[in-house]
């Protein structure tokens, strides 16, 4: 080639290299990401079946008193069994964000993994779930992952489950674009936290830092040459060998404290529900990595299938949690008026009671696909000047599947994804 | 006329010389069977499931298989994390932190280091190592004295290549 024909060629070569997207080395091409409205978001499933008449229209009383306002009392006929937490911080939740009172799940059969799945993926399930499969279509987990720039740790996305079965299944879908690689860390603490998780995993051998550098170059070799062999996604989700120490040590810190009683009463209630054990392990996840996606979940609301008036009791303590996990929010560093929380449950329950009594005289509740039991409501909470603060929306508007374009929205990048959903960001509660 | 005989005598030759080069070919056998190559670290194909892997780790560590409510209790945090390399290398740490862990001396791996390398595959891979990973790990064990038995276990069994079969 001449000088002058190689000059030019270079010149044209590098010209281009600086004006085309980047590709990363997943072969994910990209423009900038959007511009962000905070840096995390927590959106905790407020689940189980939560009746919108039981809840923000206060059927019974206000038996959410740290999320709604008014002091409206408990029915005589079930406050004897309904214990009152008290208020955990000053203002209400809804006075610090935006309450969507007819929200919907519109579509796809009201059953928990169902209107787990859907919220999730912001996709509805209108085909028959397999609980043992994943979901087909990416979850926000993954889309937060592989659309955020640059690429998100695992530690940045958790996915703190109150129950094992098929929801495990949830932290990253099989969509041949996505999956593991993308998924978030999922956590069950009602099992991993316990006395058989404590003989498994909390009296390690330990090494020097020298040998785990020994260690991580012989691992190294053993894996490069079996790396032809090797399955992506094989195991799961996996943290980046550089968080690995943290997570691990996140564990055993967890025994030790559970060793120590201080997983017993730490809210100073006398005792911990399941749903309450949950959001409290939830805080420990946003206090050791201050996660920008992080979804909790609580079903002890669940027992409404036989027993009416420990629904009730159940709701104001899954209020109460609620509450608190706010008050974690707001006393962590990095995520204080950084975070949006957005709490909704996956469905509602029946209008028409089914023949159990509970020993208050109350009809117990199912949730087989009536009207009442799409009819949710959702909560937007978060700083002011990011999401429009003390606004009550009373008409029907807002569905499950627009919680994932509202996440992606507020972590920026909805531009991205938007073609892949039928949802629609919460523009009205979000700045 | 003279011309015509060589002419004649030529043809006779090539006519004799074609005849000649139509014989059937010969088949020759070389001195060489035929080889099947095959991948060094072997065919492994399957990754071994939750109930295999710590059946098959603790067989390999304390020499007997694992009762069943043994096994159960350590489902339980595979089952809740969803990390399952994280939380098997933290099952690895804790069996090599009992003391009915079967593992040799440092003395005894010192003492021989090929045979050392040589069972530990067998033990783990269920393969022989090549010539190359004898010759890597062999030097990278001489050459440093941090390096236990534990240690390369550690790094054996929470290899890639242990968890498939």
């Amino acid at each position: 080639m001449k000088r002058r024909g190689f000059i030019k060629k270079a010149t044209a070569a590098t010209a281009g290299a600086f004006s085309a997207p980047y590709i990363l080395p997943s072969g994910r091409l990209f423009a900038a990401t959007g511009t962000r409205v905070v840096d995390h978001v927590v959106f905790c499933l407020f689940a189980g079946g939560v009746r919108n008449l039981e809840s923000v229209h206060k059927a019974d009383g206000n038996l959410m008193p740290n999320t709604l306002l008014g002091n409206e009392s408990i029915s005589s006929d079930i406050a004897a069994g309904v214990t009152p937490l008290g208020q955990v911080g000053g203002q209400r939740l809804q006075e610090m964000g935006t309450l969507y009172k007819e929200f919907r799940f519109a579509q796809g059969p009201t059953g928990h993994f169902s209107g787990h799945s859907s919220v999730m993926t912001g996709v509805y399930n209108l085909a028959d779930i397999n609980i043992r499969q994943r979901p087909a279509t990416p979850t926000i987990f993954e889309y937060y992952r592989k659309h955020t720039n640059p690429t998100a740790n695992a530690t940045n996305a958790w996915w703190v489950s109150n129950a094992l079965g098929p929801y495990p299944a949830l932290n990253y879908s099989s969509h041949p674009d996505y999956g593991a690689l993308y998924g978030a860390n999922y956590i069950q603490p009602a099992s991993i936290i316990s006395q058989a998780g404590y003989d498994s995993l909390g009296n390690p051998k330990t090494f020097t830092q020298n040998q785990h550098d020994l260690v991580g170059e012989m691992r190294g070799f053993f894996d490069n040459n079996f790396s032809s062999q090797t399955l992506a996604g094989d195991a799961g989700i996996t943290n980046a060998i550089s968080d690995n120490p943290a997570v691990q040590q996140f564990l055993l810190d967890s025994f030790q404290e559970a060793v120590a009683g201080q997983y017993t009463n730490p809210w100073g209630l006398g005792g911990m529900s399941g749903d309450m054990f949950n959001v409290f392990f939830a805080e420990k996840v946003i206090e050791r990595f201050q996660p920008e996606l992080l979804v909790v979940n609580m079903q002890d609301v669940d027992v409404c299938h036989t027993n009416f008036t420990s629904y009730a009791n159940n709701l104001m303590r899954a209020d109460y949690a609620m509450a608190h996990l706010w008050q974690t929010i707001q006393n962590t560093p990095g995520m204080a008026n950084n975070t949006i929380m957005i709490a909704l449950p996956e469905h509602g329950r029946n209008a028409q009671p089914n023949t159990v009594v509970d020993p208050y005289g109350r009809y117990a509740l199912d949730h087989t696909n009536d009207e009442m039991s799409r009819e949710i409501f959702c909560l937007v909470a978060g700083p002011s000047g990011k999401v429009v603060q003390n606004q009550l929306i009373s008409q029907v508007q807002g569905e499950s599947i627009d919680v994932v374009p509202t996440i992606a929205k507020i972590l920026g990048f909805y531009d991205e994804i938007s073609g892949m959903l039928t949802g629609q960001p919460l523009n009205a509660a979000v700045v | 006329m003279k011309v015509s005989k060589h002419i004649l005598l030529l043809l006779a030759l090539l006519t004799a010389g074609a005849f000649s080069g139509c014989q059937k070919e010969k088949n020759i056998i070389y001195d060489v069977n035929d080889v099947n190559v095959n991948r060094p670290e072997g065919n492994k194909d399957y990754v071994k499931s939750l109930a295999e892997f710590i059946s098959i780790a603790y067989t390999d560590l304390f020499g007997q298989n694992i009762s069943q409510s043994a096994l159960q209790t350590l489902s339980v945090p595979y089952s809740g994390f969803g990390d399952l390399k994280l939380i098997e290398d933290m099952i690895i740490k804790n069996f090599l932190n009992s003391p009915s862990a079967i593992v040799p001396s440092n003395t005894d791996m010192r003492a021989n280091v090929d045979q050392f390398i040589m069972e530990t595959y067998q033990k783990f891979f269920n393969r022989n190592p090549n010539e190359f990973e004898l010759w890597h790990m062999k030097n990278l064990i001489e050459e440093n004295a941090d390096i236990t038995p534990e240690l390369v276990y550690y790094a054996t069994m929470t290899s890639n290549e242990y968890r498939y079969y």
